[in-house]
């Protein structure tokens, strides 16, 4: 690997380069500071701010919003979505390890058909797509009408507005996540590393588990946040397959921010969202950090 | 491949992150306290061409041969925009972004008004206003905008429960009847503060948009009885009704109207407007005050509210519009379902919802977080 670091003789050829690559550093920068580290700072500094009596968010200092947080009905709403997050996560891995794999160790030539095969139908907007959802698994839909016809469901059967169908909906829209790098990994993965396992008399089960599954621990670490992530704040899938004891904080925050017409406990919301997601982040980055200090050992 | 790449020297960074703070300060402005613009500049225009229609709406929300008309017969292109909810639409006029005309409902029209976002409308200058003002006494002085001096209405609405027919049969007229058995567990309420909040008010007989806590504690703790029995909040009535997740719905009376455009056999469903009364509301004309061009919005004002072009707008749309000589277009419209006419008796009956003091909308945003999480 090349490493980038400051030429020891800039005057000449470093002049032009370094002017060149700043032009490039442009966008990027302007895009990051404008619509990430200021938006933020701005929902930081909403979140002790106040509203006017036309309901328009002010800036100011006001911290009834923070105190707002104490109400036992968002730490419920919060606990709630990180438990379909969790759950989300979970089967995504169960789902997407075996895809994966079998992606990657048997499909041979069409191993890039099968994968673009399984990313095309992401393409279509992950709103139009759940809402399709909702319509197909109503009551009086398709899936539950054919069920009832065979005699496996009665007519109060439902699939929606279920915590079930909120996480099914959180799985369908994020396992995409998982497989693609957990794929990569596995397309990494030295095949011969599997066959010394067997060779030394580890049957399919011990070397999955011993060889397998730790060579490709990074993936599934990577796909873990990728699915987290998202499956934590969002409210569409609450939204259109869950009911009303499945409201998850994404909800809650749209409400404040449209309904409630309350954007400082919004950003105040919002905040805490990220420190929790945050905690998250960490512990995976000290994972891999330590994972990176034992390959290198 | 060329190893040696110059990182960008510090300043360059700190230049450019300096340029996205800046822009980003500017954006922020919109949250700084806003000054009031002067009477002077709020004053009315004539109504004349004077550029294009800068038009900003709900979608699909006027008929398109009505805008085809405008634009032939006073040469000038509308130029559509959408909002998705009123808390866009305002924040966008806040930011600056410049309309000839928006429509803000009862309660956004009273925000704008006291906030001096929109510009006076003179009466005498649109020859069709008299239909509306003429024979809809309310709209003379609605409570929203006093003497209707900066808007115009352009439909009204309100609030009821849509329900299966041939499912469950006839209902007892009352709010009461969310709380059915036969229904129990298929029942969606709106998912909308105001309207779950007011329907709470009214079934107990308390103010529509009351903010005194203790007063919302006793909404939250009947609509605490109603909650088991619920499916979900959801304002897809339509939907819900067509494919059976809902035998009973809060509804708006405008949506149920489409309905009937859509469904093969309409007698399947039904509309009431409980006796306890009805939330009312109101989508207005209005004419923001840094308007490019308000001399045409007035021209569209007038357009709109000629009586051919009512009649189309309201057989296109489902929603009936406070204009003397269309009310059978409507009532033929909704004919299985006549209670979502909305009638002077239903706009004096005044259940609006209001607007709240900071304090009152807080503890109206605290009974509806514990009302729809539980």
């Amino acid at each position: 690997m090349t490493r980038l670091r400051p030429s020891s003789s800039p005057r000449r050829r470093g002049a032009d380069g370094s002017r060149l690559w700043t032009w490039f550093m442009l966008p990027g920068t302007l895009w990051m500071t404008g619509f990430l580290i200021v938006s933020l700072a701005l929902v930081a500094t909403l979140a002790v701010g106040t509203t006017d009596d036309l309901g328009n968010p002010r800036f100011g200092f006001d911290l009834s919003a923070a105190r707002a947080l104490a109400d036992p009905a968002y730490t419920e709403v919060l606990a709630r979505s990180l438990g379909y997050a969790l759950l989300t996560c979970v089967i995504c891995l169960l789902i997407a390890y075996p895809v994966a794999y079998t992606i990657a160790l048997y499909g041979g030539r069409y191993k890039h058909a099968l994968i673009a095969a399984i990313v095309v139908p992401f393409f279509a907007n992950y709103l139009v797509r759940m809402y399709g959802w909702s319509v197909v698994l109503s009551d009086d839909g398709p899936v539950l009408r054919a069920l009832r016809a065979v005699g496996l469901a009665d007519a109060h059967t439902k699939v929606l507005n279920s915590a079930v169908g909120v996480v099914a909906g959180l799985v369908y829209g994020f396992v995409v996540f998982m497989i693609i790098p957990v794929y990569a990994a596995l397309e990494r993965l030295d095949v011969s590393l599997i066959e010394a396992g067997r060779d030394l008399y580890g049957g399919p089960v011990r070397t999955f588990f011993f060889v397998t599954l730790p060579a490709t621990r990074q993936g599934a670490a990577a796909g873990l946040v990728l699915v987290f992530l998202p499956a934590m704040g969002d409210f569409v899938s609450a939204q259109l397959m869950g009911g009303p004891d499945q409201i998850m904080i994404g909800n809650l925050i749209q409400d404040k921010f449209f309904q409630g017409q309350n954007w400082p406990l919004g950003s105040a919301l919002t905040m805490l969202l990220m420190l929790v997601l945050l905690i998250g982040m960490f512990g995976y980055l000290r994972r891999t950090r330590k994972d990176e200090a034992e390959a290198r050992r | 491949m060329s190893p040696e790449v110059l990182p960008p020297s510090r300043r360059a960074v700190l230049w450019a992150g300096a340029c996205g703070l800046f822009g980003a300060a500017v954006g922020g402005c919109g949250f700084m306290p806003a000054k009031t613009p002067d009477a002077s500049a709020l004053a009315p225009v004539k109504a004349r061409v004077d550029g294009d229609l800068v038009y900003f709406n709900w979608a699909d929300y006027v008929d398109p041969s009505v805008f085809k008309g405008f634009e032939k017969e006073y040469g000038v292109h509308v130029i559509q925009s959408n909002f998705d909810s009123m808390e866009g639409m305002v924040a966008k006029l806040n930011a600056g972004n410049r309309y000839d005309i928006v429509f803000p409902t009862a309660k956004w029209a009273q925000r704008l008004v006291r906030g001096g976002r929109l510009r006076r409308i003179d009466h005498s200058q649109l020859p069709h206003a008299h239909a509306i003002f003429g024979s809809y006494d309310y709209f003379a002085d609605p409570w929203y905008d006093p003497g209707s001096a900066h808007t115009v209405p352009f439909t009204a609405y309100k609030t009821g429960i849509g329900w299966r027919r041939d499912r469950i049969g006839e209902l007892t007229g009352s709010w009461k009847d969310l709380w059915s058995d036969k229904v129990r567990g298929k029942v969606f309420l709106l998912d909308d503060r105001d309207e779950v909040l007011g329907m709470g008010a009214l079934a107990l007989g308390l103010d529509v948009s009351t903010g005194d806590r203790q007063d919302l504690d006793r909404i939250t703790s009947l609509l605490g009885t109603l909650r088991p029995r619920l499916r979900g909040f959801s304002s897809d009535s339509y939907n819900n009704l067509l494919n059976g997740n809902a035998l009973m719905t809060q509804a708006w009376s405008g949506d149920m109207a489409a309905m009937l455009n859509q469904a093969k056999d309409p007698s399947v469903f039904g509309f009431e407007a409980p006796r306890e009364g009805t939330p009312i509301n109101c989508d207005c004309y209005a004419i923001p005050w840094n308007a490019p061009h308000p001399g045409t919005a007035m021209l569209f004002i007038d357009y709109m509210l000629r009586p051919e072009n009512v009649k189309k707008n309201i057989e296109y749309i489902g929603y009936p519009m406070p204009v003397a000589g269309t009310e059978k277009t409507y009532a033929d419209l909704v004919k299985p379902f006549p209670e979502c006419l909305v009638t002077e008796d239903d706009l004096k009956a005044d259940l609006f919802f209001r607007n709240g003091s900071r304090a009152a909308e807080d503890a109206r945003d605290t009974a509806w977080t514990h009302v729809k999480a539980g």
